[in-house]
């Protein structure tokens, strides 16, 4: 299998950020023909193309979307989660700094979709050129019709507003980011059981679609050229085509866009493979899946079930592929410490053990590791794992623990020796 | 079975039927369980709770298969019991291995960073996470990094010193500022591992409640700066007792120690302060074992004052008053309990055949029959758990907050319940440097008035309210469209009284007037113009003028008033009222005065007639706590019991008569206002064999209307409310 290019297909056109470069390769057909038909039968056809949340837990679209539609009336919003933090994710902040007219497109189906009268693009602070361009799509969608009042030709009136982070990797938690959206601490909020999930009670308290950029990014195509076109691609339980953000020890770091099942070795062959040594590990899904041994990557196919029965996630995409001069215990303690830092601090678990551990790593790092350091990073994931309030907690455990359990002898080097086992030269850099 | 709004749960084995929606870990009470927990307050919001992480249990639900048939499904994440709503069919269970691990876990996460410092931390010994560690957590450590290091003494305000190191970062603090007292004050500053409570930027902590975080707080991290290091809390005694403050009448516990009272705790009565104090209350208590203290009677001898014996002083003070008999005046009361109240009124009515007496500081004297009237306007016409379900409530001249510190809660309640529509109208303190009144914060629309114009912006309200609602004109008296016409003439209603006016909406409805009422000379005019508002809305009894003092209802029940004896009974003939006392006294017309509690030298709304009078006075007995100006002018100077010192009752604002209890003996040689009364009585031959203060409240509930119920032994621990004067029965 090679790339297959959807959402990236016209990504070098020269002027495709712009309306005219956009609608000349068929850009804003897939609101139009949203608009002509009922929003449900909008529905339907993204739940035709199985479309799954590509923001990372991979949950089927077409739920969330029928969600807000039996609420009662007021208003209700529809949020572009832009807020792509996840470590060797990078795929949102080309997606709309490359072709902001196709996200804008989509979140504007969306909102006739669910009938939702306002949007909101949440941009990660740091992705000021993407914000620039999304906005610069966004004035001219407003000045073609296809924002506000009869959008698209259609009766409905649909505005959309850019939000810019300001900082923290926990706002990008779908509540988290509703908190912040609405002037708030950015710290998550209650969710099932304990709370009506954001479609019935979001922001201020009205029923609320959130996706991810890339989620919104597919809409045009599968309205433009039909759902079951789209589910003709990928695999049977996972459809449609994915972008994941290569990086790490490759020739070519980029995005590249497969079809989801597509082995990655493939993938990381369209990347122009693994450079300055031999493969040791992978993250495939952003840092907060769990690390995969170079013997673990042998045939793994990229799909959710696949990547899930191989003892990690298909995540957000970001593929990041190490050689045999990577340090897991520098990289883990790079990693520990970006959770330590991006901990909210609302919860127990979370707030004390991601520092714990970091200056677990610190003391490793310095020399002065003990016996039994190992296994009480494994103890304290344990004890973060499933207790948190959101899921950062445990995106701060799985890679430590999976990395304990997976590189054990590395750990035991540097408890016993006090340096890297690979030599004074060993990566990443640790400060 | 359950009903329509219960569901049937199982906790631990044990099947029950609970409300729908109930938080799990309120369910568990029910059957005995209690799962521990920090961050979790029933009073405190869900929202920005559920964070400590401690109540977590394992949650099984029923699933239907395809086939249908129905199988347990147990949760694959533990969930926190604090914020899980009980749901049919669920099964939870508290103490499974992975629970146990859990907590275990999670208390070895909240002590890595807490220093530990218990043998020197005021909660020790009645902290929460000391006896959860005890009972759920590791027995050592295995963090051996350095803990986390801060400043051990932070002032956070002007009674709250903060512990940054013991925090445990459970919100309660926080979430109390901005869903109970309503300051948004306090917030989270920092994140993960750095973040730490503090004053948000653009404020301080100068919330009129703040103390209540002292007690909310599961760790020793908020402190009192009055209690730090202070006490252990096994070395405290503690008394059940009521706030004397104000009107209110908040329940509290005296913690003392060695006859001193130590710290101020709120005692839960839902009708009443459920579980807050004030500031005012929490830290203004302290007056019961201040140095300035009275501790003997003190005569005037050559003009300066001479400690004497009781004999000799109440043998001074039966002489003056049995000389002077019905010219005798008696001024205050406010501050004393029913029984003192009771037995003063009898000394004067029966012994000395007196009816001056007045418990009131003026201007304004109303009849008696005013306190009766269901439209009078004179104390609170409903309870005070009342107040959450008004719909409309206007404020008009009050800092609510203040002066009514649990109404102000009450009626904050209501609105945040998003039901209840609140407007006001205050005097103008544009320019001024008045503190900003915090029920503005929430009105829907404010009006303010100009100085001595508060009637008129009374009636200019009906008529705004008249312009904006005609058809509800015709139900009201000719006189009173007139009035309105009348004043139309003068001047049109502002802009702002016409959003007030619009702002009225549906009953139930409470106007509340405040201490500008009180201390205005147009105070009857302006109850009459909000009478006629009401009765305009269809409710005329909602109006409501709550008194200020402890007792100040008590001593109106208790006849402390020139036209009425106890219980509002008739008189023979009218006494004078304070006015009229001081005015006698000034002339030498009223021969003897005893003046109770009340510094009505300073308090009296004619601080030049008091002054007058009691300079003038040809013999005054003064009783109370302090040598205050009134009672350096005196010529007998008796001191009192505290609250803390004795038994007794008062009747609050609502009207709920309330038990007070001895927390310790007093020091020195000081007695309760009743027993000196009676002493007093007895050596003029009066008959008053009362040898409790219990036989007193017993004579009281068979003379004093709506009382009868109020006998000690059904008091108990939150009293009874006693229906207005004219109404048969009483409730609780």
């Amino acid at each position: 299998m090679a790339e297959k290019r959807v959402l990236l297909e016209h990504r070098d056109v020269p002027g495709i950020d712009t309306i005219s470069g956009y609608e000349a390769v068929g850009g804003y057909e897939g609101v139009r023909r949203a608009v002509s038909m009922d929003p449900e039968a909008v529905i339907a056809e993204v739940k035709a193309s199985g479309l799954q949340g590509r923001g990372g837990a991979g949950f089927p679209t077409w739920i969330k979307w029928s969600g807000l539609r039996g609420n009662p009336p007021g208003p209700r919003y529809v949020v572009c989660n832009a807020d792509e933090g996840e470590p060797g994710t990078f795929k949102d902040r080309e997606l709309m700094l490359r072709l902001p007219h196709m996200v804008v497109e989509g979140i504007a189906i969306a909102g006739y979709a669910t009938g939702a009268c306002r949007g909101f693009i949440y941009i990660r602070g740091e992705f000021t050129e993407s914000a620039r361009a999304v906005r610069r799509a966004m004035d001219e969608a407003y000045e073609r019709g296809y924002l506000g009042p009869g959008m698209a030709g259609s009766e409905a009136t649909f505005d959309l507003h850019v939000h810019m982070g300001a900082g923290s990797y926990e706002c990008g938690e779908e509540t988290a980011l509703m908190s912040s959206l609405m002037g708030e601490r950015g710290q998550p909020r209650a969710k099932p059981p304990h709370a009506p999930l954001p479609v019935v009670s979001g922001l201020w308290g009205r029923p609320t679609l959130i996706n991810n950029v890339e989620t919104y990014a597919c809409v045009p195509h599968i309205l433009r050229r039909g759902g079951a076109w789209y589910a003709s691609l990928g695999t049977e339980r996972s459809k449609g085509t994915k972008i994941f953000s290569v990086s790490g020890h490759v020739r070519k770091p980029g995005n590249y866009e497969i079809e989801l099942g597509t082995p990655l070795s493939e993938l990381i062959g369209m990347a122009g493979g693994v450079v300055g040594g031999a493969l040791k590990a992978v993250i495939p899904g952003g840092s907060s899946v769990p690390i995969l041994t170079a013997s673990m990557c042998e045939g793994l196919a990229l799909d959710y079930d696949s990547c899930r029965a191989a003892g990690t996630m298909l995540g957000s995409g970001g593929c990041m592929v190490f050689n045999d001069r990577t340090d897991i215990v520098k990289l883990m303690c790079a990693t520990a410490r970006f959770y330590a830092h991006e901990s909210c601090g609302k919860c127990t678990p979370c707030r004390e053990g991601t520092r714990w551990m970091y200056r677990i790593y610190q003391r490793i790092m310095r020399g002065d590791g003990r016996p039994g350091d190992a296994d009480l990073l494994v103890s304290i994931c344990n004890n973060i794992d499933g207790r948190s309030y959101c899921p950062l907690g445990d995106a701060a455990a799985w890679p430590i623990r999976a990395s304990v359990e997976r590189f054990r002898e590395e750990y035991d080097y540097w408890v016993q020796h006090g340096r890297s086992p690979l030599g004074p030269d060993a990566v990443p850099e640790v400060h | 079975m359950a009903g329509p709004d219960l569901v049937n749960i199982v906790i631990d084995g044990k099947p029950i039927s609970v409300p729908k929606g109930e938080m799990v870990i309120e369910s568990a009470r029910r059957v005995g369980v209690e799962i521990p927990h920090f961050c979790y307050h029933r009073r405190l919001s869900k929202e920005a709770g559920a964070n400590c992480r401690m109540c977590l249990v394992e949650v099984s639900m029923p699933r239907k298969a395809p086939d249908g048939t129905v199988s347990l499904s147990r949760m694959p994440k533990p969930q926190t019991s604090c914020s899980l709503p009980a749901a049919e069919g669920m099964v939870v269970e508290t103490e499974t291995p992975a629970i146990v691990e859990a907590r275990r876990g999670i208390l070895e996460f909240l002590l890595i960073n807490h220093p530990l410092d218990c043998p020197i931390c005021d909660r020790g010994g009645e902290c929460p996470l000391q006896n959860n560690t005890l009972r759920y957590g590791p027995a050592a450590t295995r963090f051996s990094e350095e803990k986390r290091h801060h400043p051990k003494a932070y002032s956070l305000s002007e009674h709250v010193v903060f512990d940054r190191e013991r925090c445990i970062h459970c919100a309660r603090c926080t979430r109390f500022t901005a869903d109970i007292s309503g300051d948004s004050q306090l917030g989270f500053l920092k994140r993960g591992a750095d973040m730490e409570v503090g004053v948000l930027a653009g404020t301080d902590f100068t919330s009129l409640f703040s103390g209540n975080v002292i007690e909310l707080c599961p760790v020793g991290a908020l402190l009192s700066r009055d209690y730090r290091f202070r006490a252990r809390p096994w070395d405290l005694s503690t008394q059940k007792s009521i706030c004397t403050e104000c009107s209110n009448g908040c329940n509290i516990k005296l913690d003392h120690r060695a006859r001193r009272l130590v710290r101020v705790n709120a005692r839960t009565n839902e009708g009443v302060n459920e579980e807050w104090t004030c500031d005012r209350g929490k830290f203004g208590m302290a007056y019961v074992s201040s140095p300035d203290r009275l501790r003997h009677p003190l005569i005037r001898m050559h003009d300066r004052f001479v400690e004497s014996s009781w004999t000799q002083a109440l043998d001074i003070v039966a002489e003056r008053l049995a000389a002077a008999g019905p010219t005798a005046g008696f001024l205050g009361g406010s501050r004393s309990s029913n029984e003192d109240l009771y037995l003063a009124q009898m000394l004067f009515r029966q012994t000395l055949g007196s009816a001056n007496l007045d418990h009131r500081t003026g201007p304004v004297f109303p009849p008696a029959a005013r306190y009766m009237s269901p439209t009078g306007g004179l104390g609170l016409h409903s309870t005070i758990a009342e107040l959450e379900g008004v719909r409309t409530a206007l404020v008009f001249s009050a800092d609510l907050a203040v002066e009514q510190p649990m109404l102000f809660l009450r009626l904050r309640k209501a609105w945040v319940r998003g039901a209840c529509r609140i407007v006001e109208v205050q005097p103008d303190t544009a320019g001024s440097s008045a503190r900003a009144n915090r029920v503005a914060e929430f009105a829907l629309a404010s009006a303010p008035y100009g100085e001595g114009q508060d009637a008129d912006a009374a009636w200019d309200l009906v008529g705004a309210l008249l312009a904006e609602r005609p058809e509800l004109a015709p139900g009201l008296p000719a006189s009173v469209r007139e009035r309105c016409q009348e004043r139309a003439g003068v001047r049109v209603a502002s802009d702002a009284l016409r959003k007030v006016a619009a702002g009225l909406g549906e009953p139930p409805i409470a106007i509340l007037c405040g201490e500008a009422v009180r201390r205005s000379p147009r105070m009857l005019e302006v109850l009459e113009a909000l009478s006629t508002l009401g009765a305009a809305l269809g409710a005329p009894s909602c109006v409501s003028l709550p008194c200020r003092e402890v007792n100040e209802q008590g001593a109106a029940d208790m006849g402390i008033l020139p036209d009425a004896g106890p219980g509002y009974g008739p008189v023979e003939s009218s006494g004078l009222d304070a006015s009229g006392i001081l005015a006698g006294v000034a002339a030498g017309k009223v021969r003897a005065l005893w003046v109770c509690g009340t510094d009505y030298a300073t308090e009296f709304h004619d601080r030049s007639l008091a002054t007058r009078a009691l300079e003038a006075s040809s013999f005054t007995v003064y009783s109370g706590l302090t040598l205050n100006a009134t009672a350096s002018t005196a010529d007998v100077v008796l001191p009192v019991c505290s609250v803390a010192e004795r038994d007794g009752t008062y009747t609050n604002v609502e009207r709920r008569v309330q038990r007070f209890h001895r927390a310790y003996q007093a020091e020195g040689d000081v007695r309760e206002e009743w027993r000196i009364a009676a002493a007093v009585g007895m050596r003029l031959g009066a008959d008053m064999p009362f040898a409790d203060w219990s036989e007193v409240l017993a004579a009281i509930l068979t003379e004093v209307a709506g009382y009868s119920g109020c006998s000690a032994d059904r008091l108990g621990e939150h009293g009874i409310v006693c229906t207005r004067p004219g109404q048969e029965g009483t409730v609780s």
